[in-house]
């Protein structure tokens, strides 16, 4: 089976921007992904004019949230890095014990690649809290700031885009629609950065390993 | 052979639900709710923003392609069209609808109890829902901003198929999971495009508002001129496959189409106002480059405030309105607010290249930014007394405005409204008169429209063969719906196309109400006018702009009348609104100090120019 991989477009995000962003593009990808019975919900963003979609599935915005906080976590601890989160699809399959010793098989047929570029401000910035609001004396600063957030607000309708474009271009390598209840289709699992710094890296490798076809990722 | 058969059966009703969920989706979010309807309909559109698993029930039409949507009425209605006629090309238009200046909701509800005429309907055989023509057609200005087209696109040459696709035989899982793939990203995407903010802002405010959306579904449309096709971005969805043919869905779209709706409420830094009240002062002479004095009489004064306001406009005023978002301001837009006939006064001063490129940076309230009602004050060439002569100013901006449209601007530009505004109004006016025309003259009308009248049953022929054989289905294709075209095929020739009126009228009524009632114009009318009338009198009861600074202006003001030119003015008349303007207007805004401390300075600089400017002629 195919594994297409998606590599989104790199966003400069201020840290209290991460979960916005990362919540828009990860339920928008998911939404496209979750082809079981959605009752589609319509989130409006609060830090920018832009309006997306969840499946509604409560499990679902959990799940996400949780790896967001996570991610959140990570980036706290690591300032000044670029950083990416993987979603990826995949299909399980049984298969007899080799000397890889697990039994169930993840056949990824899916991976998004959202890159993030956590910017951190030297002066008067808040890099602890994503609730602080960056009080900055300075008219110039705030124009910045303002210039900065309308340029994110087009790169994540650009990501966006992007998303529906990949969706609408690449279709036969979606698995046939399981007959199942809920609307979260296909098994999913998202990457962050862990803990340890390689830990990233080893996932992949990991993955690679399950797969048995390295070849898509590129 | 009888399985083939039922397969195509099948195909034939995926595509069909394939065509009646684009609708819905479409219009479920571009369509104005409509409160009338709610009692003869069980819909539950109260606000866009409320989630749909409030009605958790599955229904039928929720199962096709596993996509629950709202109850929209008008999408229920042109679906039940949609499955009667089996069109297999369908447009969506969504229409932006301005209200002219001296709109009153009351002159026109009696519209509302007009039984809509067949006329209509022998006009645009295989068109519904005109929604822009209940709403005064000869007053309103529309244009389209979006355009969906919703296709089947049958291969006809059955070789070209087999060599270059190998999708002759699709099968039906994989046409139904590419269409359901299909229809989320139209889902999402009818959610990020510029009309959506237009209709939530109606949707979700109770304020009046000086536009509406409409939307026009039909089997057929005018095309864009080129100008028209230039101003708009086009979306395609990839097609998905059939056995015969391909689904197609694409939308065309105008990218600067939420300019229109921009907030009041929009946060911005102090620091426009610097911009807003310093910018005039680097080049005064620029602006007004010709013929100023051969307007009007020099002496009055709403001449000199004409000029003070609209220049004060055109320049980067704007702004000035976000710092009052008051309920006195964001009516006053309803009043003055006319779209075409407001923009063209800028337009016939073609602005400097620099002024331009500010205003596009800040034009996000341009309509909004008339302060005074009295719509002869920005008519250099018309006559003061009428209020609304589109047809006489319309003519004269034309070459300015294409002047505007063609050095560099690219046409893309979202914000490239000053030159592209007088345009689109012109042809909206155009295209209103015409239409009253063609309303005038209904009865022979139906002759300008032979391929609406013999397309859709053209189509319907197609589909009918199919669409005889047994419905089944391994999914749930095999939904209650309302399948009387699939039950009795053949009724659907004649009786749809020839007497179509009956229906149509049924809804018709609904639709009218909807587009009166959804943004809530009439329950705050009153109160809303009172406020506009309050505005008003205060503008016109205000004192001569200059008179703050009458002991430093004496000299000019003395000069300035007999020596009339046009840099004169400028340098005195420019900065002096825009300064009244913010101080005015943001009395009550933390930015007021910043705005007084530049507008001092302003002063200061401006004594200086005067003292300068005065000394030759003493």
């Amino acid at each position: 089976m195919n594994c297409e991989a998606c590599h989104l477009k790199e966003l400069e995000v201020e840290l209290f921007e991460i979960r916005e962003v990362l919540r828009c593009i990860l339920h928008t990808i998911v939404f496209h992904r979750a082809l079981g019975l959605v009752r589609p919900k319509e989130v409006d963003l609060e830090l920018f004019d832009i309006t997306y979609v969840q499946c509604g599935e409560v499990e679902l915005e959990k799940k996400i949230d949780e790896k967001i906080d996570q991610f959140v976590c990570w980036v706290e601890k690591h300032p000044n890095k670029k950083s990416q989160i993987c979603l990826s699809f995949y299909e399980v399959k049984n298969k007899q014990a080799s000397w890889f010793s697990n039994k169930i098989e993840r056949l990824y047929w899916e991976q998004w690649y959202i890159y993030l570029n956590v910017a951190q401000h030297p002066k008067g910035h808040s890099n602890k809290s994503h609730h602080a609001k960056v009080v900055d004396p300075g008219e110039g600063a705030l124009e910045d700031r303002n210039a900065r957030s309308a340029a994110l607000e087009a790169s994540l309708r650009e990501v966006l885009f992007q998303i529906i474009k990949f969706v609408n271009e690449k279709k036969d390598h979606v698995p046939p629609i399981p007959n199942l209840e809920g609307a979260v289709s296909f098994p999913y699992e998202i990457t962050i950065p862990s803990s340890s710094d390689s830990a990233f890296g080893m996932d992949m490798i990991k993955r690679m390993l399950q797969t048995g076809h390295p070849t898509m990722l590129s | 052979m009888a399985s083939s058969h039922s397969e195509a059966a099948k195909m034939e009703q995926i595509i069909t639900e394939f065509f009646a969920k684009s609708i819905h989706i479409i219009l479920e979010s571009r369509a104005l709710s409509v409160s009338s309807r709610s009692s003869c309909l069980d819909q539950a559109i109260s606000s866009p923003c409320s989630s749909s698993s409030s009605s958790p029930s599955v229904r039928p039409r929720d199962k096709w392609f596993n996509l629950a949507l709202r109850d929209c009425p008008a999408a229920i209605d042109n679906i039940d069209l949609l499955r009667r006629n089996n069109l297999d090309f369908i447009v969506i238009d969504v229409i932006l609808v301005q209200k002219p200046l001296g709109w009153d909701p009351m002159s026109l509800s009696p519209k509302r109890v007009l039984p809509r005429s067949s006329s209509l309907k022998e006009r645009y055989p295989f068109s519904w829902n005109t929604d822009q023509e209940e709403l005064g057609l000869d007053t309103n200005t529309e244009k389209i901003v979006e355009r969906w087209v919703v296709q089947y696109e049958s291969r006809k040459t059955r070789d070209s198929s087999s060599g270059t696709r190998r999708s002759s035989n699709v099968s039906l899982h994989a046409l139904y999971k590419k269409s359901t793939l299909l229809l989320r990203s139209l889902y999402a995407t009818v959610r990020l495009l510029p009309a959506y903010k237009i209709f939530r802002e109606l949707n979700s405010s109770a304020q009046i508002r000086p536009f509406t959306l409409a939307h026009r579904v039909s089997s057929f449309c005018e095309p864009f001129t080129r100008k028209e096709e230039a101003e708009m971005m086009k979306f395609g969805f990839t097609p998905v496959d059939a056995s015969s043919g391909r689904l197609c869905l694409s939308v065309m779209y105008r990218p600067s189409a939420s300019d229109v709706s921009s907030e009041p409420s929009t946060p911005l830094s102090p620091q426009v106002i610097t911009d807003y009240v310093g910018s005039p002062l680097p080049d005064p002479l620029r602006r007004y480059p010709s013929g100023l004095p051969s307007h009007g009489s020099p002496s009055s004064l709403p001449f000199l405030r004409r000029h003070s306001w609209s220049h004060d406009h055109w320049r980067a005023s704007p702004p000035s309105i976000t710092y009052s978002p008051s309920p006195t301001y964001s009516e006053s837009h309803t009043s003055i607010s006319n779209a075409s006939s407001r923009r063209l006064p800028p337009s016939s001063l073609p602005p400097h290249p620099t002024e331009m490129s500010l205003f596009q940076k800040k034009n996000s309230g341009f309509d909004e930014c008339y302060p005074s009602p009295s719509p002869s004050i920005y008519y250099p060439g018309s006559l003061p007394s009428k209020p609304l002569l589109r047809s006489e100013s319309a003519p004269v901006s034309i070459p300015n405005a294409e002047a505007a449209v063609s050095p560099g601007y690219p046409n893309t530009n979202r914000h490239n409204l000053p030159s592209t505004a007088p345009l689109r109004g012109l042809r909206c006016v155009s295209k209103n008169d015409r239409g009253v025309n063609t309303m005038q003259t209904g009865a022979t009308a139906e002759k300008l429209f032979p391929l609406g009248k013999d397309e859709p049953r053209k189509y319907s022929g197609i589909k009918i063969s199919a669409c005889s054989s047994p419905q089944s289905s391994n999914r749930s294709y095999q939904d209650d719906f309302d399948e009387t075209d699939f039950s009795c095929p053949f009724d659907v020739d004649d009786d749809d196309l020839t007497d179509p009126g009956s229906r149509a009228e049924s809804f018709d009524h609904g639709h009218m109400a909807e587009a009166f009632e959804a943004g809530g114009f009439l329950p705050i009318r009153k109160s809303q006018d009172a406020a506009v009338g309050a505005l008003v009198r205060m503008l016109k009861k205000a004192p001569p702009l200059r008179q703050d600074f009458s002991t430093s202006e004496h000299l000019s003001h003395s000069t300035c009348p007999e020596t009339w030119n046009a840099n004169n003015i400028q340098a005195l008349e420019a900065p002096v609104p825009a300064s009244m303007m913010s101080s005015g207007l943001t009395a009550t805004r933390k930015t007021t100090t910043d705005a007084l401390e530049e507008f001092h300075g302003y002063r200061e600089m401006k004594n200086l120019l005067l003292t300068r400017g005065s000394k030759p002629q003493i």
